[in-house]
């Protein structure tokens, strides 16, 4: 029998920080915690607006299928045209 | 017991066999697998030999804990100096071949010269055989398996073999076992078809004592439970790999169009879970299969839907299928990506290298570097499932201008096309990037940059470092077992600390690929899978080696910096385009089109690059130019070498 007493590994102690029926926003500035209603098969991140199609692995453990493509394309479109203006006016960064 | 398992050298060219023991001594520097085949290429391969020579020297292996009660201890490793990049070659796959070598009395083979004919080696209970092949010769990698269990009678047998590209000595085929696993990346199947050499067969039924057994199945059970609970794992036990694709695709983390954009538009048809769908439809609702001993089941079992290859049954796609027959040429068809995944399995040829060599070929063709002279009349457009499709084909047999040259990988094919077809070709010492877009991911970008084998996200790779890991826990992860109190960010488009998490996650890759564990079974895709402090307890319940967590850290920094001595032999260079630490210009010029609005627009900065690779340097214990310091070599016992200890 393994001794129990020997405690558990730094991959066990992170066990708790695993995080069930969560997912996060897809946008790195972001990363907010998503929790989509049980069944949905979409989310807006409150944060930062991106939009998400769910898929489901199981009850309870949800995952972003993919973008909701013309929310979050338009999105793209607009924080590109605006960096690359800031670009032109600052300079590279 | 596994420590009794024999190392073989075969010379193909004079049918000499000998058997010996591997020492004690070389265990504890090497464990095994993929260190103990670095440290054997390194001394059984001639300085600058052509790796499609006799002189170049083939490594086949398992891992120290193969075929032992651990769990996912299938991986077979192969290694030989690569005919893609001219330095370091190495792949590494799951299945079931590994297991059984071990069963036959063997954990590394240490393959030399060339024979006269088509041959196979025979393994069987502690007994090696080469046999004539001439009869296996032109045909597929499951024919070829089947064809070795026919001629001897035993349905049981597990076979290492190549398809046409590897008898082609097409640069980037495969070694594969089973349907779908795949040696892939740096062309070994190219330096087994350059041996003549079509299969190895095994099938054995020697024991192997376990030193503990009570406490190893005890231990298995609570590594077991880790893995499994951990939602990584259950993800990649409904969809595989590509629910990686998708999640990537969803923020504009995936190549596409070459390297023109980083997100593959409303290309819903060909999410992980559409494919779940087929896979379902064609196979029942248990259609996920593991390798052996691995409780995650990741491949998925499915028959192509539609199309001429209608009712074919086949393995995956993993995540490089969907980049390869999808994302990077832009096309939209699950008819296409498992026709091309099944094509490609059974031609034994790398997906990865096939979909990215098309795609720039796609680019080139889109500036006028390619034109129909060159194609032989093919409109080779993006989006052309049919041109994607026969272009794979004639990679394979090299037919045509165009086959023929992309089949002799990018490098030589770049300097057969001319012009700048160079500046577009996405490779790092010679190896297509993963299709995968690193520029919102400086971590992700050194760990393809320094990578051993060229662009690869299975040598250092800290994937996790996607997850927005609050900084404690990753302190927890990343100080551990070796003290480190420098700077990490949660942030992963940042700079801050990413050096250290590539050199950490280097070392955990060799300790698994040394071990011969699965990498979804550690700190790959999931932060709480199990790691060093784990492995010294698998290793005495299954081996009775007595180990340190750092002490395993210090094997695998040892194994990883004799891949560098061997890189460094064979002409890399820090900077150098074609076999250096650097990634192609675009990474640094061209910005980010697609995706998340905070990924948009960025590029890795030129500046920070470098000095992320300096301080990586300093971690390794490298100089400047990359170069081992000699107290670095003393530390890791390797001033002597070339030493000869195997």
């Amino acid at each position: 029998m393994v001794d129990q007493k020997e405690g558990l590994s730094t991959a066990e102690s992170l066990r708790k920080t695993r995080s069930y029926g969560q997912v996060r926003c897809h946008n790195p500035s972001c990363m907010g915690r998503l929790q989509p209603q049980a069944g949905v098969n979409q989310v807006k991140c409150p944060a930062c607006g991106m939009e998400y199609r769910v898929a489901w692995i199981k009850s309870g453990f949800p995952r972003i299928r993919g973008p909701v493509w013309d929310v979050n394309q338009r999105l793209a479109e607009e924080a590109f045209e605006r960096k690359m203006k800031e670009e032109r006016k600052d300079g590279p960064k | 017991m596994a420590l009794n398992r024999k190392i073989a050298y075969i010379d193909l060219s004079t049918g000499k066999i000998e058997i010996r023991p591997i020492p004690i001594d070389v265990r504890r520097k090497f464990l095994g697998g993929r260190g103990l085949d670095a440290y054997l290429l390194y001394n059984h391969t001639k300085k600058g030999c052509d790796p499609l020579g006799p002189d170049n020297t083939l490594m086949v292996s398992g891992g120290i804990l193969t075929a032992t009660l651990a769990s996912a201890t299938a991986r077979t490793h192969v290694m030989a100096k690569s005919p893609l990049g001219g330095l370091l070659g190495s792949c590494n796959m799951g299945g079931f071949f590994a297991p059984e070598l071990a069963w036959a009395g063997f954990h590394h083979l240490v393959i030399k010269g060339k024979a006269e004919k088509p041959v196979y080696l025979w393994i069987h209970n502690g007994k090696i055989e080469i046999r004539d092949a001439r009869g296996l010769w032109g045909k597929t990698t499951t024919e070829t398996q089947w064809a070795i269990r026919e001629e001897l009678a035993d349905e049981d047998i597990k076979s290492l073999v190549i398809g046409q590209a590897g008898e082609n000595k097409v640069r980037i085929a495969n070694v594969m076992t089973g349907i779908k696993n795949s040696g892939g990346r740096t062309g070994m199947g190219a330096v087994m078809g350059s041996k003549n050499l079509k299969a190895i067969a095994a099938r054995g039924t020697m024991d192997i004592k376990i030193a503990y057994p009570k406490e190893a199945l005890d231990y298995n059970k609570r590594f077991i439970d880790q893995i499994t609970s951990a939602k990584v794992n259950q993800t990649q036990g409904a969809l595989g790999t590509p629910f990686i694709w998708g999640a990537t695709n969803s923020w504009g983390g995936v190549r596409c169009r070459n390297f023109q954009y980083n997100q593959e538009l409303y290309c819903d048809e060909i999410e992980p879970e559409a494919l779940d769908e087929v896979c379902a439809e064609t196979m029942g609702p248990y259609h996920m299969a593991g390798c052996f001993g691995c409780q995650v089941h990741c491949r998925a079992k499915y028959k192509i839907p539609t199309g001429p290859y209608a009712g074919v049954y086949d393995e995956g796609p993993e995540y490089t299928s969907q980049g390869a027959f999808c994302g990077e040429p832009d096309c939209r068809s699950i008819e296409t990506l498992l026709t091309g995944n099944h094509l490609v399995d059974q031609w034994g040829m790398d997906n990865l290298e096939t979909g990215s060599l098309i795609s720039w070929a796609m680019e080139l063709y889109e500036l006028g570097i390619l034109t129909k002279k060159e194609t032989d009349g093919l409109e080779l457009t993006f989006s052309n499932d049919e041109a994607l499709l026969e272009m794979t084909r004639r990679i394979a047999f090299r037919e045509g201008w165009l086959g023929n040259a992309l089949a002799e990988g990018g490098i030589i094919a770049s300097e057969m096309i001319g012009k700048n077809s160079f500046d577009y070709l996405i490779q790092v010492k010679g190896v297509s990037n993963l299709h995968s877009d690193e520029r919102a991911t400086p971590a992700l970008a050194l760990n393809i940059a320094t990578a051993s084998r060229g662009s690869d996200h299975l040598r250092s790779r800290p994937a996790i470092d996607l997850y927005h890991l609050p900084v404690e826990v990753m302190r927890k992860i990343y100080s551990n077992p070796v003290p480190y109190d420098g700077p990490l960010s949660s942030e992963h488009t940042e700079y801050i600390g990413k050096p250290w998490q590539v050199f950490w996650h280097e070392n955990c890759y060799m300790a698994v690929d040394c071990l011969g564990i699965c990498k979804y079974h550690t700190v790959f895709l999931g932060a709480t899978l199990p790691n060093f402090e784990d492995w010294t307890k698998v290793l005495r319940y299954n081996t009775g080696l007595e180990f340190t967590p750092r002490e395993i850290w210090d094997i695998a920094e040892r194994c990883n910096m004799i891949e560098r001595l061997f890189n460094l032999r064979e002409g890399l260079q820090r900077e150098d385009l074609k076999k250096g630490d650097m990634l192609n210009h675009r990474y640094f010029d061209e910005p980010c089109r697609r995706g998340a609005p905070d990924v948009v627009g960025r590029v890795i900065d030129r500046e920070k690059f470098k000095k992320m690779v300096d301080e990586l340097y300093e971690y390794k214990g490298l100089d400047k130019n990359g170069i081992p310091k000699p107290e670095t070599l003393k530390r890791l016992s390797l001033e002597n070498e070339p030493a000869h200890l195997v």
